[in-house]
């Protein structure tokens, strides 16, 4: 059965898509709005604009890679064509790995789906300590319910072996445990999500608003990677892209002029305060690229009696929040109990050992389960978060240390994800740290937890989400951006991207910036239209 | 895995002193003392990030993180090394700017022969063999410096993920590869 694919249909039928290493002699090109980035803002942002009327110009850095090239469901070449540094982007000492989309559809393309609204405790939080307005539990609640129309988001109740584990583990000791709503339509169960879904169901911005913001006369252009935006007074006057040679990464020296009236950053919360870094826009706060947050994340591995396979079947569908809110938004670390998928690459990664150890344990996969906590960053004053600054070359950097307070978390994620696993059955389980060895009971667990040194490099550490670095705020001394994601200082600049969250979210965040940049795109929309 | 004190054997603390301070400044002094010659610094042919040198260690580094190659027999073991080495030059092509310098950093470190001796207890890669290799791989994860448990992390990660993500890594892993009924659907 030959899947059609979207976008050769599509460009077929008209649709303006170009591919920026084609190009070989300096452009301008002319929208009403430029956005910078095409994942979960970007491409929300380009259909609201494009439905509006308004001439979208959506510009990508990564590839265009589409379900076509997907149906090899391999994970080296997901891993090498769609997410940011090869699947290689770490923190700039190399400390926490950095799991990022990288192609058109940006992380919505690999993301595994998760798709949480923006717990309440966040947005009450952000209204009465970040002095963020018009995002309040009910003012959003009608946009979370357009965008979970609009992607199909739906609960999930299908569970793989490697989510039963969490379900089982949460029920024997009556921890809160809840199924996660998915944004799949059609979803045929494989656990490919992250290599881009061969099969068109994952409603990513890859297949679903950036196809219908094209319909609607958008241009597309990728591989093309904007170097700085220029600003003359309080106004964006342009900006500045290079085209990338097939390779995506080596400008290929052909320039391109954009020109617009108003323009969007939402290249995501590392390469968005880059960007404005790189433009030296005004920033007289020094808030840019400040308080950057990752949902740290550490994970716990259990080897089970059953049969896991860990690599099929909807990636996440059971999640916990029993130790998210237990202290309130700003006690010891909250933190999300969810599983990951395991294949053999990232997998190996993941254990981080080598020689006898890596054998046993890479054949052992089959009956590995694994649990992750999402850490919740951000919220006191104890966890400030990362920043972004930059290389010789304009390229970000991200600089994250984890403070005591973040660590004492990470303990208690330890001992939470160790206890709930034996609870599930387990035979044994380690910690993802390089000095944890396995345990075989939660006595014996709960000793070894204790003696692990909560040190960089020796505990493996990750994270898939970028969040803040141009937090809103109606005070322009706390942020980038207004709560409308309009720049402080410069009239025509917008931010629609995760990097505007004040604090991290504290779930999955798709949903979060669909929401979100929903109802920001359709305020600005209703001004560029009067 | 025991924590191995950092003063252990063969590895003079004058020397783990250096590297603790980082990459950068065990470099200055390496190379202030025996130079960096130019040969060195030309790429390996048919790689676009790794040198000759490098080359050398993820070639004898490769056997000793990934023992299963020991399964494969000699012609077969030559050729997965070296699509692991492919994997590896891929990955390091791809960082950004930042990360690339840090591992050309750790790599010119370990390229100057009197440095390695003195860091890592290995002389010359190609007659190291897979004990010696684990040997180093264990005193620097284990080493009370971060900046050794980087590049210990970092070299074994290279190299386990970028051998696994071969297809024929996985019958040892027990993944049978892309979901059968998914793959032929769509590929048929």
């Amino acid at each position: 059965m030959a899947l059609p694919d979207i976008y050769t249909e599509g460009i077929a039928s008209g649709w303006k898509v170009v591919d920026a290493a084609k190009l070989t002699a300096p452009q301008t090109m002319e929208a009403d709005v430029a956005i910078i980035g095409s994942g979960a803002g970007g491409g929300v942002a380009a259909e609201i604009l494009a439905l509006a009327g308004l001439k979208v110009l959506l510009l990508e850095e990564g590839a265009l890679r589409t379900s076509d090239s997907f149906k090899d469901m391999d994970e080296g070449r997901a891993l090498r064509e769609l997410y940011q540094e090869g699947a290689a982007r770490a923190t700039s000492d190399g400390a926490i790995a950095v799991l990022q989309g990288r192609s058109v559809g940006g992380s919505t393309t690999v993301n595994w789906t998760s798709s949480f609204r923006t717990p309440e405790p966040t947005l009450k939080f952000w209204a009465a300590e970040r002095e963020v307005v018009g995002h309040g539990v009910d003012d959003m609640k009608p946009w979370f319910e357009k965008m979970e129309a609009r992607l199909d988001v739906m609960l999930w109740e299908a569970q793989n072996a490697n989510n039963s584990v969490l379900k089982r583990g949460c029920d024997k000791l009556g921890w809160e445990a809840h199924s996660i709503p998915r944004n799949v339509r059609g979803c045929w169960n494989s656990g490919y999500c992250g290599f881009g879904c061969p099969v068109n169901a994952k409603q990513s911005m890859l297949v679903s608003t950036i196809p219908e913001a094209l319909r609607h006369g958008a241009t597309l252009v990728h591989r093309l990677r904007v170097r700085q935006l220029q600003h003359a007074g309080d106004k964006i006057t342009g900006a500045v892209g290079e085209a990338l040679r097939e390779d995506g990464r080596t400008p290929s020296g052909t320039l391109v002029t954009i020109k617009a009236r108003h323009f969007i950053a939402a290249g995501g919360a590392i390469n968005t305060p880059a960007l404005l870094l790189r433009s030296q826009l005004p920033d007289p706060h020094k808030r840019l690229g400040q308080h950057t947050l990752i949902h740290p994340v550490v994970l716990s591995l259990a080897q089970m009696p059953e049969r896991i396979d860990p690599f099929y079947g909807a990636p996440q569908s059971t999640a916990s929040d029993h130790f998210q809110w237990k202290d309130g938004a700003t006690g010891p670390m909250g933190y999300k109990l969810e599983v990951p998928p395991i294949f053999p690459g990232i997998g190996a990664g993941v254990l981080n050992v080598y020689s006898d150890d890596l054998r046993k344990e890479m054949a052992a996969l089959p009956h590995t389960n694994a649990v992750l906590a999402l850490l919740r960053d951000g919220f006191v004053e104890q966890s400030p978060g990362g920043s972004i600054r930059l290389a010789d070359d304009g390229s970000p950097m991200l600089d994250y240390e984890l403070s005591d307070y973040v660590w004492e978390g990470v303990k208690r994620a330890y001992l939470s994800m160790a206890e709930l696993q034996f609870a599930a059955g387990a035979q044994r389980v380690r910690q993802a740290h390089i000095d944890a060895s396995y345990q075989t009971s939660w006595t014996d667990a709960k000793k070894a937890i204790a003696e692990l040194p909560l040190k960089k490099f020796r505990a493996t550490l990750f994270t898939a989400h970028l969040m803040g670095g141009c937090a809103m705020s109606q005070n322009p001394k706390r942020g980038v951006v207004d709560s409308g994601g309009r720049h402080h200082q410069l009239a025509n600049l917008s931010v629609m991207d995760g990097s505007v969250f004040p604090t991290s979210i504290g779930a999955n965040p798709q949903l979060s910036i669909y929401g979100l940049v929903a109802q920001n795109a359709t305020a600005l929309a209703k001004q560029l239209k009067t | 895995m025991p924590i191995e004190p950092a003063e252990d054997r063969g590895l003079p603390r004058r020397d783990f002193l250096k590297v603790g301070l980082g990459f950068s400044l065990a470099l200055t002094v390496g190379t202030a003392v025996v130079g960096c010659s130019d040969a060195a610094k030309t790429l390996s042919t048919g790689y676009v990030f790794l040198r000759p040198g490098d080359v050398e260690l993820f070639s004898a580094l490769t056997p000793a993180v990934v023992t299963e190659l020991g399964a494969f027999d000699a012609a077969k073991r030559s050729k997965l090394v070296e699509r692991t080495l492919q994997n590896i030059d891929g990955t390091c092509a791809a960082l950004d700017l930042g990360s690339r310098q840090e591992l050309r950093k750790l790599l010119d470190l370990l390229a100057i022969g009197p440095l390695r001796y003195s860091l890592t207890g290995v002389g010359a890669w190609n007659e190291a063999g897979i004990d010696k290799m684990q040997v180093f791989l264990a005193r620097w994860r284990g080493s009370r410096f971060a900046t050794l448990n980087a590049g210990g992390n970092v070299l074994v990660k290279l190299t386990s993920s970028s051998f696994y993500v071969l297809p024929e890594s996985w019958p040892s892993t027990g993944y049978p590869g892309p979901l059968e009924y998914v793959f032929n659907a769509i590929n048929s």
